[in-house]
């Protein structure tokens, strides 16, 4: 079933959560809550944030391991309709799932985008005027505002001026990368691309700088023109895949676990590596390290759900992840292995610091 | 007949944003002013705009100009039937939210119990000060559990540095006593506007109230009013709303017949219920000074007792022992038990859409 990715779900119950897939099971929306009220679990290890009358915890996936493994316990206490057991994974991964009859409200990216554009110029706040003209600048690409979503804080109307970020989204996956195209030489006085020190910040936070060599991911990450500021504002554009063209449906394949590892292979396809779940299509996967069970295991494609490893890597690039191998077994055709990046139980673990894909030197 | 706090924000089915205007409400209904209303539902010309949780939301403002507001106010009767209320007791007409048509409530009580449990790390530049004015409030001697937050702060749809705190009491009493203690307490981030600062607003923001003021009288009505200062520089405003059981006047037990516009005089007698919506000045020796050319003919024998205001610029503008002059809609008012008096109105929806805009006041002899 389809539902977009990157909208926004209010639940009965008060949870603020972003749709996470764009492909999901039957009656549920795959989901990350983002905001969580504290009546039920409260945690002083996540932060507090104060929205819609409701002290609420922000779900921060990079904790300690083991505060985030007992908050997670404690959620899945507190919210089991929450908790998504798939029918499709063996050993399964965690998902978190809003049944339908839990939603409150859906936010929609496009809709909201288009009452923005539609507001008169001078009941536009300093931000929402930012937002509004980096859209139109982007229409230069040839893409119209039916291309285009917003979403988080901005959608919200709960941001902060000069400190909120823009998310922008673009809907269907040709769009975007045309959108690329055009933004590799696109000029714009309030357009600027992030400077090798800002990237060198960026590389530094969480675990970038224990995976990564320093020279070429920064290199690797500013080759992205899905990132960057206009009018000093930090904007990030989303790719969500459209109903007819998500690069797989769920339920019509099946997934074993087998174990994890390590493998280098090239990059054959990286369409689909701008969406979540982003993937990579590879050849002549070599098995590096891990598990025993996965070592002469032909590996097909590189899954990965954070957007860290979006437009990474390019076809006949050279790279190396690290993950949970799968068994896929779809309905029709031959069964093939997938190595996967950031199912939400790899935070929990050791895993969190040790998945990743990076580009190979040559 | 029924009691909701007045202040409270709802939202309604249909995407309205509004916020109760009374404390006391005909059954089954809510006394509200709308304060966002979904463009599509009703387009807004000479009306602001805002983006809201992902529409765009009409501002409704009862100052918009009044040949806009007209239209506006007829279109939305007509698209929005369900939220108006044509009252018989006062032969008026009020905005409603019927109670099928309720969303959510959102709770201004628990709301502030809820920030004040967030650790101050967590807390951005505006939500601080929040915080430390509310902690300022309580050294009055009003508990934490006696005060709430509303609009911009509850929904965290503030700008810091521009959106005010708005903070209710909970209680008359209560309000009295912060009011009372606001009188002379001190605080390093406290300020209160200067003569010239009012005089400065005043010249600024010239409203229709204020055309029957002069310059000083305007700064000497205000200054005294402890209901909305500065913190940390952003501007506060002080709502206090009546609990349940002291409401100065219940649903349905009186009548109303209105008999026209008038200017009147008296001498306040009671000032209690001067902080909340509506406010009441209980009034004697109350003598009508100006028809405005209305025909209007009363019983001589019956007393003018009471001023009532719906408008925020008009509470706490009078004190005990002072005359007054006001202009409103006179009143014949009968209770269900009891002696008929008259009443005069200021800041019934409907005086927003006539020349009562600019004709109503309350001034005091101060």
């Amino acid at each position: 079933m389809h539902f977009y990715e990157s909208s926004i779900i209010t639940t009965t119950d008060g949870l603020y959560c972003q749709v996470y897939s764009n492909e999901h099971p039957h009656g549920k929306i795959l989901v990350k809550p983002k905001y969580i009220p504290t009546n039920k679990i409260s945690s002083n290890d996540l932060p507090f944030r104060f929205i819609s009358g409701r002290k609420m915890n922000r779900l921060n996936l990079w904790i300690d391991p083991d505060k985030l493994k007992e908050y997670i316990f404690a959620f899945s206490k507190a919210y089991p309709n929450y908790v998504y057991k798939s029918t499709v994974h063996s050993n399964g991964p965690l998902f978190f799932a809003i049944p339908k009859d839990c939603i409150e409200r859906t936010y929609s990216p496009k809709e909201g985008l288009s009452d923005l554009m539609n507001m008169p110029k001078k009941d536009l706040d300093e931000h929402l005027e930012t937002v509004s003209e980096l859209i139109k600048f982007l229409f230069e690409s040839g893409l119209e505002l039916n291309d285009f979503g917003i979403t988080y804080s901005t959608l919200m109307g709960h941001y902060s001026p000069n400190i909120s970020d823009i998310n922008i989204v673009v809907y269907g996956k040709d769009k975007f990368w045309k959108l690329m195209k055009y933004l590799q030489n696109a000029k714009h006085k309030d357009l600027r691309w992030k400077t090798y020190e800002e990237w060198e910040k960026f590389y530094k936070k969480r675990n970038r700088h224990m995976i990564h060599k320093k020279g070429i991911y920064i290199e690797n990450m500013y080759r992205k023109k899905s990132e960057g500021f206009f009018r000093e504002t930090l904007f990030i554009i989303f790719a969500v895949e459209n109903p007819d063209e998500t690069w797989f449906k769920w339920g019509e394949e099946k997934y074993n676990h087998i174990g994890v590892a390590k493998f280098e292979g090239i990059v054959t396809d990286n369409k689909n590596s701008i969406v979540r779940p982003g993937c990579y299509k590879i050849t002549n996967s070599k098995f590096m390290s891990g598990n025993e069970k996965c070592k002469n295991l032909p590996i097909k494609k590189i899954v990965f759900y954070s957007r860290d490893y979006c437009m990474l890597a390019y076809p006949n690039e050279k790279i190396e992840a690290s993950g949970v191998i799968e068994e896929v077994i779809p309905n029709e055709g031959e069964r093939y292995y997938r190595l996967v990046i950031g199912y939400l139980d790899s935070y929990l673990s050791e895993r969190r610091d040790e998945e990743y894909i990076k580009v190979l030197e040559d | 007949m029924a009691h909701f706090y007045e202040s409270i924000l709802i939202d309604t089915v249909d995407g309205l944003h509004c916020k109760s205007y009374s404390n006391e409400h005909p059954e089954g209904y809510i006394i509200v002013k709308p304060k966002y209303i979904p463009k599509n539902i009703l387009e807004g010309e000479g009306l602001k705009y805002r983006f809201l949780f992902e529409k765009c939301l009409v501002r409704f403002n009862l100052f918009a100009k009044k040949e806009k507001l007209l239209i506006y106010i007829n279109q939305f009767k007509k698209k929005l039937p369900d939220y108006i209320y044509n009252c018989k007791d006062t032969k008026n007409w009020f905005f409603v939210v019927p109670k099928e048509k309720i969303k959510t409530i959102h709770d201004s009580r628990k709301g502030l119990q809820e920030l004040i449990q967030i650790p101050k790390k967590d807390l951005d530049e505006y939500l601080t000060l929040v915080v430390e004015l509310v902690e300022f409030l309580t050294r009055s001697g009003v508990s934490m559990n006696n005060l709430g937050i509303t609009h911009s702060t509850l929904m965290s749809n503030y700008t810091p540095g521009k959106s005010d705190i708005d903070i209710i009491i909970y209680g008359k009493d209560n309000g009295w006593k912060i009011l009372d203690y606001l009188k002379a307490a001190k605080h390093k981030k406290l300020h209160w506007k200067t003569d010239e600062e009012w005089i400065e607003y005043y010249k600024e923001h010239k409203t229709s109230e204020s055309l029957h003021f002069s310059e000083g009288e305007y700064v000497k009505h205000m200054k005294r009013k402890r209901y909305e200062g500065m913190f940390g520089g952003t501007v506060f405003t002080l709502f206090t709303v009546e609990e349940p059981n002291e409401t100065w006047f219940k649903w349905g037990e009186e009548k109303y017949d209105p008999i026209g516009t008038a200017t009147i005089t008296g001498t306040v007698i009671d000032h209690y219920n001067s902080h909340v919506r509506p406010a009441c000045y209980y009034i004697t020796n109350g003598k009508i000074v100006d028809k405005h050319g209305e025909d209007i003919k009363i019983d001589n024998s019956l007393e003018i007792k009471k001023v009532v205001t719906f408008s925020i610029p008009f509470v706490q503008q009078a004190l005990k022992g002072e005359e007054i002059t006001a202009c409103g809609l006179l009143e014949l008012a009968t209770p269900k038990s009891g002696d008929k008096y008259y009443r005069l109105v200021i800041g019934y929806f409907d005086a927003y859409l006539t020349d009562r805009r600019e004709m109503e006041f309350i001034k005091s002899n101060i």
